[in-house]
């Protein structure tokens, strides 16, 4: 009887599932094979995110978050997403699944890690007061699926979003760990995600004009 | 009020009647309510009683080289059928004497005996759809079973025990455990589960006649008579115990009886039929509004299942701390 007995509040729970709808969305995007719901995808775990930050918030009464909350809401759930979708409708190079493995075996192989992820980190002796530390581990299992997206998928879209995403997991740990870190850090990380915006796109079209495609698998070629 | 009580163990028949007596109808309005949704008129919502009245009329032809066993193959299906709703929650809240007989492995290894029957029953008809049809059953039954597995630890952990009327008290207790996100994931997964084992649309198109997309349909070519009759009665009450398993246990477990009077118990019949309804609804609207996976993508969809399954045992452990 160990979960009733200790049966947590609504709120934690709520905050619990939203943190698996980070962790969730990051699967879909790791199976889904067209680059625009990939980067809808995204849109909808930074949406989580920016959810989760309000809801930490409101909770702590941190008013630093809210405009956290903001300007990652605009940032990363409409900026980033249109300006990618963007980039990807003017390629026009019809980005099919670019998986190297097979789908079931990708999630297999990251339900493994995330496994990994969440048991290491409930092993830390950590404490947080504003969010339960299973989204802790949940953000570490958000970090680990990234990598593992932008290992076995090889086109650049999917590995501009597995990095984005990586910022995403990266978010929730901060929510967790450090609630009250001060925004300035916050907006850093944010810009830091800009300057990948730009990198990354700039990768994308040098890449598209150089070898008409997204696949990276072009890049294994040696050209004499 | 102080009306009649009833024995539990007229209970339990009565539990066993109202899955026998209702499936074909909750069946029927299913395939209906999917007709109009086609923009078809459908076949009548008691179309499956005229459909087993009729079969049961008819006589029986066995393959020349077919023995017993193809023969007694639905009627033990049907037996296991008639065992389960024995061991779940159907009309009560309160367990039942002979709902300790087993736990939710315990049902679902009386179902995958029922499946195990048809299929032996299908590869003695010698007909090639028929094997081919068992041998995906087979496969895929053992795809989806590690889900099983993984929503039952879900409610071993969240109960200390596996018995489904404790899973569906823990979810009645209070809203905090009906939106814990492991119970919420758990539910999930076992909607997946239910949509795989009743055969509908991601995973095979229901009572289609396209030979090669059929898992289930097709055990049952070479059957006849009274057998096809009880094996189409059997498949239906199979997707009415699910129901019971996915309503009454995880997603909805409220408005069973929580008396023995005879008012109570017999108000909850049309109340779990209405809820079952409810779920076909659901069902019916994804069976139009998705497309059928490739035979071998189905795996695909075991893996999210799967993937549900674990997250929620993990989300158990650690945020029990």
């Amino acid at each position: 009887m160990a979960a009733l007995g200790t049966s947590p509040s609504t709120l934690t729970d709520a905050a619990d599932v939203i943190a698996l709808l980070v962790l969730l969305s990051e699967f879909a995007m790791l199976r889904s094979s067209l680059s625009r719901s990939q980067v809808r995808l995204y849109g909808f775990q930074s949406l989580c995110v920016s959810v989760l930050a309000g809801f930490v918030a409101a909770t702590q009464h941190i008013g630093e978050l809210y405009g956290l909350m903001g300007l990652s809401f605009v940032l990363k759930v409409i900026v980033v997403p249109m300006v990618i979708l963007r980039l990807v409708r003017e390629v026009r190079v019809d980005v099919t699944a670019s998986h190297r493995l097979g789908v079931a075996t990708m999630v297999l192989l990251a339900i493994v890690l995330s496994v990994f992820g969440v048991f290491v980190v409930g092993r830390l002796p950590v404490h947080s007061h504003s969010l339960p530390i299973l989204a802790l581990g949940l953000a570490a299992a958000v970090i680990l699926v990234a990598f593992l997206l932008v290992i076995v998928r090889n086109d650049v879209v999917s590995q501009a979003i597995g990095f984005f995403s990586l910022e995403n997991g990266v978010s929730v740990a901060s929510l967790v760990l450090a609630a009250g870190l001060p925004l300035i850090v916050e907006v850093a990380f944010l810009f830091d995600l800009l300057v990948a915006v730009v990198v990354f796109g700039l990768l994308m079209r040098v890449h598209q004009g150089r070898s008409r495609t997204l696949s990276t698998r072009a890049l294994d070629r040696l050209r004499g | 009020m102080t009306g009649v009580e009833l024995d539990p163990v007229e209970i339990q028949v009565l539990q066993d009647l109202t899955i026998l007596v209702f499936a074909p109808f909750v069946s029927g309005a299913i395939a209906h309510l999917g007709a109009r949704l086609q923009g078809r008129r459908g076949p009548r919502v008691l179309q499956p009683y005229y459909d087993i009245a009729k079969l049961f009329r008819k006589e029986t032809l066995v393959p020349e080289e077919a023995s017993w066993v193809f023969l007694a193959g639905p009627v033990v299906a049907f037996a296991c059928y008639l065992t389960v709703p024995l061991l779940i929650p159907v009309l009560t809240q309160y367990p039942l004497p002979l709902g300790y007989m087993g736990d939710i492995l315990g049902g679902g290894f009386i179902l995958s005996l029922a499946g195990f029957a048809v299929a032996l029953a299908a590869l003695e008809s010698g007909d090639p759809y028929a094997q081919l049809g068992s041998s995906r059953a087979m496969t895929f039954g053992a795809l989806i079973q590690p889900s099983i597995l993984f929503v039952t630890f879900t409610v071993a952990l969240v109960t200390a025990t596996d018995l489904p009327y404790f899973e569906a008290a823990a979810v009645r207790s209070s809203l905090g455990q009906a939106i814990a996100p492991a119970h919420l994931l758990a539910a999930v997964a076992f909607f997946l589960v239910v949509l795989s084992d009743t055969g509908r649309i991601p995973v095979e198109t229901h009572a289609s006649t396209l030979e090669f997309g059929m898992i289930d349909e097709a055990r049952t070519f070479e059957h006849s008579g009274p057998a096809l009759a009880l094996l189409k009665w059997g498949a239906a009450m199979k997707q009415l115990i699910l129901y019971v398993i996915l309503i009454n246990v995880f997603a909805a477990p409220w408005g069973e009886a929580g008396s023995r009077q005879v008012g109570a118990v017999l108000l909850a019949i049309p109340a779990f039929i209405g809820k079952a309804l409810g779920v076909g609804v659901i069902f019916a609207v994804i069976d139009n509004s998705f497309s059928k996976l490739r035979l071998f993508k189905i795996t695909e969809f075991m893996a999210v299942a799967f993937l549900l399954a674990v997250l929620a045992v993990l989300v158990l452990f650690l945020g029990a701390r």
